[in-house]
């Protein structure tokens, strides 16, 4: 029909698609994520992720440390959840040289592990509830991470990037009085998630806005590699604590939520109900505390044998795996990072497509990326 | 001197002049401190302080803005209409300020020296067409400053804005004329003599009416959750590429139709300048100035309702998406206030012969 039209009207009415530059300096892209989107109107047809802005060269730098050295150097890959990291990091060491961690140790472990999670989870409520319009959000959630990072620091002395652990366990027990404090701000904690609920999962606006938004069906998930609130969503039960238990995580009684649609209200629910669970686990860890050594014993210069050691923990983001090849000398050979941030950003293709702009960026904050992990 | 000054003041034309400047100054006023207001009443919903270090509780703050927005520099880029790029937010910012000047604040201020109305500008007969005509023009300055930008993101903003606000008029529009119909007069003041003769306050019969004029006068505006042509998070907004005091134009438009249309809804739904519970009319025959002033009060406080509901929605709700903006407006909205205009002309016709 079109070619029937003189040539002067098909220019005038001839539509065509837009390239759009998102990033990397947009508010809704967590960081310096770039999308290039090819668009139809306000419709996305095309994707075209660029990353890299944020590339410090991680794997590369920790080839030129000491195995002690570069354990603070994994706090900077997703800085709102450097404890879990360093665990990652320090765990994998750990199994290179075949070294049994007190069991007291893991416990405090697993203990600022979930208050990390806690802490990423509350980052990501309040910026994916900004981006999609509720502004207020964000100050709750921010407020009860300020009570989260105020409780690390007791315990481990830093606020953001806590180089948390020594290899072969813990710095520190509980400071005097931590314990009772830890406990008041659970329950606290517990009535607060109820009031996020409150402001969102019954809001109507904010159901159509994310119900049905950014699918991605269990097979497409599973195929993507994608790991953590991103898969469990889609109905996949995958969960590093569960299905390759590390640290204590065994000794609990806890809960992986899965989602059943895979889209963003579902990923929504699924984190939601992890600080749930993260709360149990804590206070189970907690009443269960056992007593003993903090520290298993380590000589002071590490030379792991030579070797490789894989070693992965459940990340806030999704599993993070950490790939350590030993020459038997005192710095790492290789380090590897299987960063969940970087892969759940790959399934963003399918999730997108034909999604609107506004969708885009719930999609963003669904997945919940730190570029700090995406470009390492 | 003083007489010949005092004569002059009799004169309707400068008695108009000085009126004008009273009512610039005020609703100047007025609108710099609604975003002082707004944003610490945002900081105690959202458990936090707001500006409180300029001056004591932050009073001076909307001054200092004001200041640094003047003294930014104004840039162009190049690949604008410089000249649609300049005067845009002209158009989003003066036909709004225009409509102060139709509304009646209070009943006469009866005084020996004149029998003119003190506290009505121009309170012409077809006040609400002028209002709803003004509205209309706003739009202009979003769609151009959008156009104009040269710039995608604006470019998308100025569409959202355009097609948000002309979708989101028709319901109000809509809502409006029932409230005429109700009154039998385009004119602001005799709508609310209507309620006071009455003794019924508009929201009551025409309810629906009353709640799409709520949903849409938030769209009008374009505050959340129908903050799509600036959804910050999203696209930026219509206003991406402007700075200083151009920026501050629309900045200080939206603010400006927002006090209007806070101002606009009392006299349409909530009585006016009506004292609520007491009989007005009788009353000020004999106290014409007290009734006048405490008019006024009544008005000023109604007016304060509504523009605390716009800053209360903004801190509780998620934005909309565009299509489903459009869906409400056209498909809920519009249908339910066709229904209700029918109705409503049904009663006047049938019932209230």
């Amino acid at each position: 029909m079109n070619n029937e039209r003189p040539s002067y009207l098909r220019e005038i009415f001839e539509t065509k698609e837009i390239e759009l530059n998102m990033g990397p300096q947009h508010p809704a892209t967590h960081g310096v994520y770039r999308a290039i989107l090819t668009l139809d109107g306000e419709r996305i047809v095309g994707l075209n992720s660029v990353i890299g802005y944020l590339h410090r060269g991680i794997e590369k730098w920790a080839e030129y440390r000491t195995y002690k050295q570069a354990t603070p150097i994994f706090d900077r890959l997703d800085y709102l959840s450097a404890v879990i990291n360093c665990h990652g990091y320090v765990g994998a060491v750990e199994k290179l040289l075949g070294v049994e961690i007190p069991k007291k140790a893991e416990y405090i472990r697993v203990i600022c592990d979930e208050l990390q999670r806690l802490a990423s989870h509350l980052i990501w409520l309040g910026t994916h509830a900004l981006d999609i319009g509720a502004m207020s959000v964000l100050f709750y959630a921010i407020r009860e991470r300020e009570a989260v990072v105020d409780l690390l620091e007791a315990q481990l002395g830093q606020r953001l990037l806590n180089n948390a652990y020594p290899i072969g366990g813990v710095r520190f027990d509980f400071p005097k009085g931590w314990v009772e404090v830890c406990r008041k701000f659970l329950k606290v904690f517990k009535g607060k998630i109820d009031d996020y609920e409150e402001l969102l999962t019954g809001n109507r606006i904010w159901r159509q806005r994310t119900i049905g938004v950014g699918y991605i069906s269990r097979e497409d998930a599973i195929a993507w590699g994608l790991s953590g609130p991103t898969l469990r969503a889609s109905n996949v039960f995958f969960d590093v604590r569960k299905s390759i238990p590390y640290s204590a995580y065994p000794d609990f009684d806890f809960e992986i939520p899965l989602g059943q649609n895979g889209d963003v209200y579902d990923r929504y629910l699924c984190r939601i109900k992890e600080m749930r669970q993260s709360v149990r686990i804590i206070e189970q860890a907690l009443d269960g505390m056992p007593e003993g050594e903090l520290k298993a014993k380590v000589s002071p210069i590490i030379r792991p044998p030579v070797g490789e050691a894989y070693f992965t923990v459940e990340g806030s983001k999704g599993q993070l795996g950490f790939y350590i090849i030993s020459d038997g000398k005192e710095k790492p050979y290789r380090v590897h990072i299987k960063s969940p941030s970087f892969i759940n950003l790959q399934g963003l293709d399918v999730m997108s497509r034909h999604q609107l702009i506004a969708d885009m960026v719930a999609l963003i904050g669904s997945i919940d990326i730190v570029l700090g992990e995406v470009d390492r | 001197m003083m007489s010949y000054v005092y004569d002059l003041m009799k004169t309707p034309f400068v008695l108009a002049l000085i009126k004008i400047v009273i009512l610039l100054v005020v609703a100047f006023t007025v609108i710099a401190y609604i975003t002082l207001v707004e944003r610490r009443l945002l900081g105690f919903f959202q458990s936090r302080l707001g500006p409180n270090r300029v001056g004591p509780l932050g009073l001076i703050q909307p001054i200092a803005d004001g200041v640094k927005l003047f003294i930014k520099e104004d840039t162009v880029p190049i690949h604008s209409n410089s000249l649609l790029f300049r005067i845009a937010p002209i158009f989003t910012f003066f036909p709004s300020l225009v409509g102060f000047g139709v509304l009646t604040f209070a009943l006469p201020w009866i005084t020996p020296a004149s029998k003119m109305h003190l506290f009505a500008l121009a309170d012409v007969d077809l006040g609400v067409l002028l209002v709803l005509s003004l509205s209309s023009l706003g739009i202009f300055g979003l769609m151009l400053g959008g156009y104009a930008s040269g710039s995608k993101y604006p470019y998308f903003g100025g569409l959202r804005a355009c097609s948000q606000m002309l979708s989101y008029e028709v319901p109000l529009t809509l809502s409006i004329i029932t409230v005429v119909m109700m009154a039998n007069s385009f004119r602001l003041s005799d709508i609310v003599t209507a309620q006071q003769t009455h003794r019924l306050y508009f929201f009551i019969p025409l309810i629906i009416s009353f709640v799409i004029y709520l949903i849409c006068m938030i769209a009008e505006t374009n505050r959340t959750p129908f903050d799509l042509p600036e959804g910050e998070s999203e696209i930026i907004g219509f206003h991406t590429e402007y700075s200083g005091m151009r920026f501050g134009f629309y900045y200080v438009g939206e603010y400006t139709n927002v006090v209007f249309l806070s101002m606009l809804a009392p006299a349409l739904f909530l009585g006016g300048y009506d004292i609520p519970f007491v009989n007005d009319i009788a009353l000020w025959q004999v106290y014409p100035q007290l009734i006048s002033i405490l008019g006024f009060c009544s008005y000023a406080i109604k007016s304060v309702l509504f523009a605390y509901f716009y800053i209360w929605v903004r801190a509780t709700f998620p934005r909309y998406r565009y299509d489903q903006l459009l869906k409400i407006g056209w498909l809920v909205l519009l249908p339910i206030s066709l229904v209700n205009l029918f109705i409503v002309a049904g009663i006047k016709l049938f019932l209230l012969k």
